[in-house]
C-alpha cells in the first residue's frame, strides 16, 4: 500500500520521513480536487473556527460559558428578534449561544473519545497481533462480543449506568468506539509480520516495539486516519442521541440537549429551538463524513471512486 | 473452507457470543451496585432486607449471582421492571409487538425505496439523477433521526395537520380485538377497514424517519454494485444481443446487484434497532425503545438487562442469517477466519 514510504531497515529514515511528507502533500492535494471532500473541509472549518472562537463570537455565560443563559425577559422569542437572532428557548435561552457552545462541547466531545479510543485500540490491536495465540483469542472474542451490541444500545446501557452527565456520555462513548481500531491494527500487525523484511529487522535485533513504531504505524495510519474521520462524526451523532434521550444536564449548550428541549414548543409553533441546533448535529457529522469518504476513496485504491 | 464448516463454525461461535453479551450485560447492571434498593422499603429492618437478600441470591459472590441471573433468563425470569409496574416478562411481548410492527414497515419501505433509488441512479450514472440520488444516500449516514421526526412532525402534523401522534385512535383501538398486537394486523383481521388505516396514518410519519438511514445505505450500495455490474462483459454481451436495455438493466444487471445489497440490508437491522429508541421517544410509540428510554432514565435495572440483552441476541443472529445467505449467494466470497 505504502511501498513507496515504507522505511527500510536501518538508515534511510531521513530520506522515508520526506518520501512521506511529500505523499501526505499530494494525499491532500488530491483529495481536495474532489467538491463533495471539498465543501466537507470548508464545513469542518466553519464548525472547528466557531468552536475555537466561542468567548469571541458570544459573551461567556459566567459562571459555566458550557450552561445555557437565561433571559427571563425573553421566553421563546422568535428568530430576528434583536439580541437572539436565532431566537429563545423556553427557558430564555439564546439559541445561537447554544449552537455556538454546543459546537465546543462537539468539538470536546469527539476529539477526546476519538484520540482515547484511537489509543485503546492500537494497545489492544497491536497486543493481539504480537502475542497472537490464546491473548489474540481472548482479545478478539471481546472484540466480538462488544460488535454484537448495537453501538447506541450499548452506549446507552453504559451510561444509564454511571448516571446522567456529559462526561459519563464520553465514557460511555470510549467505552464502545475502540473495537473497529482494535481490528484494523491487529490485521495490520499480523500482515507486517509475514512480510520478509520483517525477519530482516529481527534477525538484525530490532526489538518489537521498533517493527512496531517503524512498520505497523506508518502502514495503518490510513485505515485508522479514514476510521476516525468518520468517526469524528459517528460521537458527535450518537453523543447528541445519548443527550437527546436524556443522559446530559438539562441546562448544557449542547446540540442534543437543546433539540430535546426544543420538541415540547413544536405543537405551539415553536419550530426553532429544535431546528437549529439539529441542523448543525446533521452538519458536522455530514461534513466528517464526506471528507472520511474522499480520504478512503484517494487513500485506498482499491475502492473504487463512487 | 467448505460452506457446511463455515455455517458450523458460526453456529458454535454463536452460543460463547450469547454467554459473553449475557456477562457484560450482568456486569453492567451491577457497577452501578446491588438492586436490592428496588426491594426495600422505609420500614424494614436489618433483618428483612438480610432475608431478601437471602432469598434473591444478593448475598453470594457475584459469578454465582450470574449464574443465578442466567438461569433465571433461561427460565423466562427477568425480574421486575420498576418503569412498567409488572413482570418484564409480562409487558415484552406487546411492546415487542409495537416496536416489530414500526421496525418491519420502516424496513420495508427502506427496502423498497432504496433498491428503486439505487437503480434509478445508478443506471443514470453521473447524470443530475445519480447527483441527487448520492447526496441522499451520503445525507443518510448523517441524519440525527431524532431531528429529522420532529421536522416531519412540525411539517406534517403541526402544519399540515395530515399525521397523528401515538400508534392509533383511542375509539378505533377499542373497536377491535388484537390477537397480534399489531394494529394493521389486527385491524385487517377483524376486517376493520377504517381502523387499518388509522393504524397506517399512525405509522406512516415513524416509519419514514426510522427507515431514512437505511433506505439510505441500501441505495448507496445498491447503486454502486449495479454502475459495478453495467461494467461487466455479461452487459455487453447481454446488449450485444440485442435485448431492450430494460431488459438488460432488470433482468440481468439489477439481479446480480442485489447479491452484495442483501448483505447491506441484514446489516442495518442493529441500525434500525437502535433508531426504534429514538423514534419512539419522538411519536409516543409505545414501544420496547420507549420502554428502554424511560428505564434508562428511572434506573430501571431489569427492563435496561432485558432489552439489552434481547437487542443483541437478535442483531447476532439476524448476521449469522445474513452471512450464511451471502456466503450461499456468492460463492466468491472468501470463506477465511
Amino acid at each position: 500500500m505504502l511501498d513507496a514510504a515504507r522505511p527500510r531497515v536501518g538508515g534511510h529514515r531521513v530520506r522515508a520521513a520526506a518520501v512521506r511528507l511529500r505523499r501526505f502533500a499530494s494525499v491532500g492535494g488530491e483529495v481536495l480536487r474532489n467538491p463533495t471532500t471539498l465543501a466537507g473541509v470548508t464545513i469542518i472549518v466553519a464548525m472547528v473556527g466557531m468552536a475555537l472562537l466561542a468567548p469571541v463570537l458570544t459573551e461567556p455565560n459566567v459562571p459555566d460559558p458550557y450552561q445555557m443563559p437565561r433571559d427571563w425577559g425573553a421566553l421563546n422569542e422568535p428568530p430576528g428578534t434583536p439580541d437572539h437572532l436565532l431566537g429563545t428557548t423556553q427557558h430564555g435561552g439564546d439559541v445561537l449561544y447554544g449552537i455556538i457552545w454546543g459546537s465546543r462541547t462537539s468539538l470536546r466531545l469527539s476529539l477526546i473519545v476519538v484520540s482515547v479510543t484511537v489509543a485503546i485500540g492500537v494497545i489492544v490491536g497491536s497486543l493481539a497481533g504480537f502475542l497472537g495465540g490464546r491473548v489474540d483469542e481472548v482479545l478478539m472474542r471481546i472484540v466480538d462480543v462488544f460488535l454484537s451490541i448495537p453501538e447506541l444500545i450499548f452506549a446507552l446501557a453504559i451510561a444509564a449506568v454511571l448516571g446522567p452527565s456529559f462526561g459519563n456520555i464520553i465514557l460511555a462513548l470510549a467505552a464502545v468506539f475502540w473495537v473497529k481500531y482494535a481490528r484494523i491494527i491487529r490485521g495490520q500487525v499480523i500482515h507486517v509480520k509475514q512480510n520478509d523484511y520483517v525477519d530482516a529487522a529481527r534477525v538484525i535485533g530490532d526489538s518489537r516495539l521498533n517493527i512496531f513504531v517503524k512498520d505497523v504505524l506508518p502502514n495503518s495510519i490510513t485505515p485508522v486516519a479514514v476510521q476516525a474521520t468518520l468517526d469524528m462524526g459517528n460521537v458527535v451523532l450518537i453523543g447528541a442521541a445519548l443527550s437527546f434521550i436524556g443522559l446530559a444536564e438539562a441546562g448544557l449548550a449542547e446540540w442534543g440537549v437543546l433539540v430535546s428541549q426544543g420538541q415540547a414548543g413544536i405543537s405551539a409553533g415553536r419550530w426553532w429551538a429544535s431546528t437549529f441546533p439539529g441542523l448543525m448535529v446533521f452538519l458536522w457529522a455530514l461534513a466528517f463524513n464526506l471528507v472520511g469518504d474522499g480520504l478512503r476513496d484517494v487513500l485506498d485504491p482499491r475502492t473504487e471512486r463512487r | 473452507m467448505q460452506i457446511r464448516d463455515y455455517v458450523l463454525r458460526r453456529l458454535i461461535i454463536l452460543p460463547i457470543l450469547i454467554v459473553g453479551t449475557s456477562i457484560v450485560v450482568f456486569a453492567l447492571s451491577r457497577v452501578g451496585g446491588s438492586p436490592i434498593g428496588i426491594y426495600l422499603s422505609h420500614e424494614m429492618t436489618q433483618e428483612e432486607v438480610a432475608q431478601l437478600e437471602e432469598r434473591f441470591h444478593l448475598n453470594e459472590p457475584l459469578p454465582v449471582q450470574y449464574v443465578y441471573w442466567a438461569a433465571g433468563v433461561l427460565r423466562g425470569d427477568l425480574g421486575w421492571s420498576g418503569v412498567a409496574a409488572a413482570p418484564v416478562t409480562q409487558v415484552f411481548p406487546q411492546k415487542l409487538a409495537a416496536t416489530l410492527e414500526l421496525a418491519i414497515a420502516a424496513g420495508l419501505v427502506a427496502v423498497a425505496l432504496g433498491i428503486m433509488l439505487g437503480t434509478y441512479g445508478g443506471a443514470r450514472r453521473d447524470r443530475l439523477a445519480d447527483h441527487l440520488v448520492r447526496v441522499f444516500s451520503i445525507s443518510g449516514a448523517a441524519m440525527p433521526i431524532f431531528w429529522l421526526g420532529i421536522l416531519l412532525l412540525i411539517v406534517f402534523w403541526v402544519n399540515l395537520g395530515w399525521a397523528p401522534i401515538g400508534r392509533s385512535d383511542a375509539a378505533l383501538y377499542r373497536r377491535i380485538a388484537h390477537p397480534t398486537n399489531l394494529y394493521t394486523v389486527d385491524a385487517l383481521m377483524a376486517g376493520d377497514l377504517r381502523a387499518f388505516f388509522d393504524a397506517l396514518r399512525h405509522l406512516a410519519l415513524p416509519a419514514v424517519t426510522l427507515g431514512y438511514g437505511t433506505t439510505a445505505i441500501i441505495t448507496r450500495m445498491m447503486r454502486s454494485s449495479l454502475v459495478e455490474e453495467l461494467n461487466e462483459d455479461y452487459v455487453d454481451a447481454a446488449r450485444a444481443k440485442g435485448l431492450p436495455e430494460r431488459i438488460v438493466l432488470r433482468r440481468h444487471a439489477r439481479r446480480n446487484a442485489l447479491i452484495p445489497t442483501v448483505t447491506v440490508i441484514g446489516l442495518s437491522f442493529g441500525f434500525l434497532l437502535q433508531g426504534t429508541i429514538v423514534v419512539e421517544i419522538i411519536f409516543r410509540w409505545p414501544g420496547l425503545g420507549r420502554w428502554m428510554a424511560d428505564a434508562v432514565l428511572r434506573g430501571d435495572q431489569a427492563t435496561i438487562m432485558a432489552y439489552v440483552l434481547f437487542t443483541s441476541v437478535l442483531f447476532l443472529v439476524v448476521n449469522l442469517i445474513v452471512d450464511v445467505m451471502y456466503a450461499y449467494l456468492d460463492r466468491r466470497v472468501v470463506l477465511g477466519t
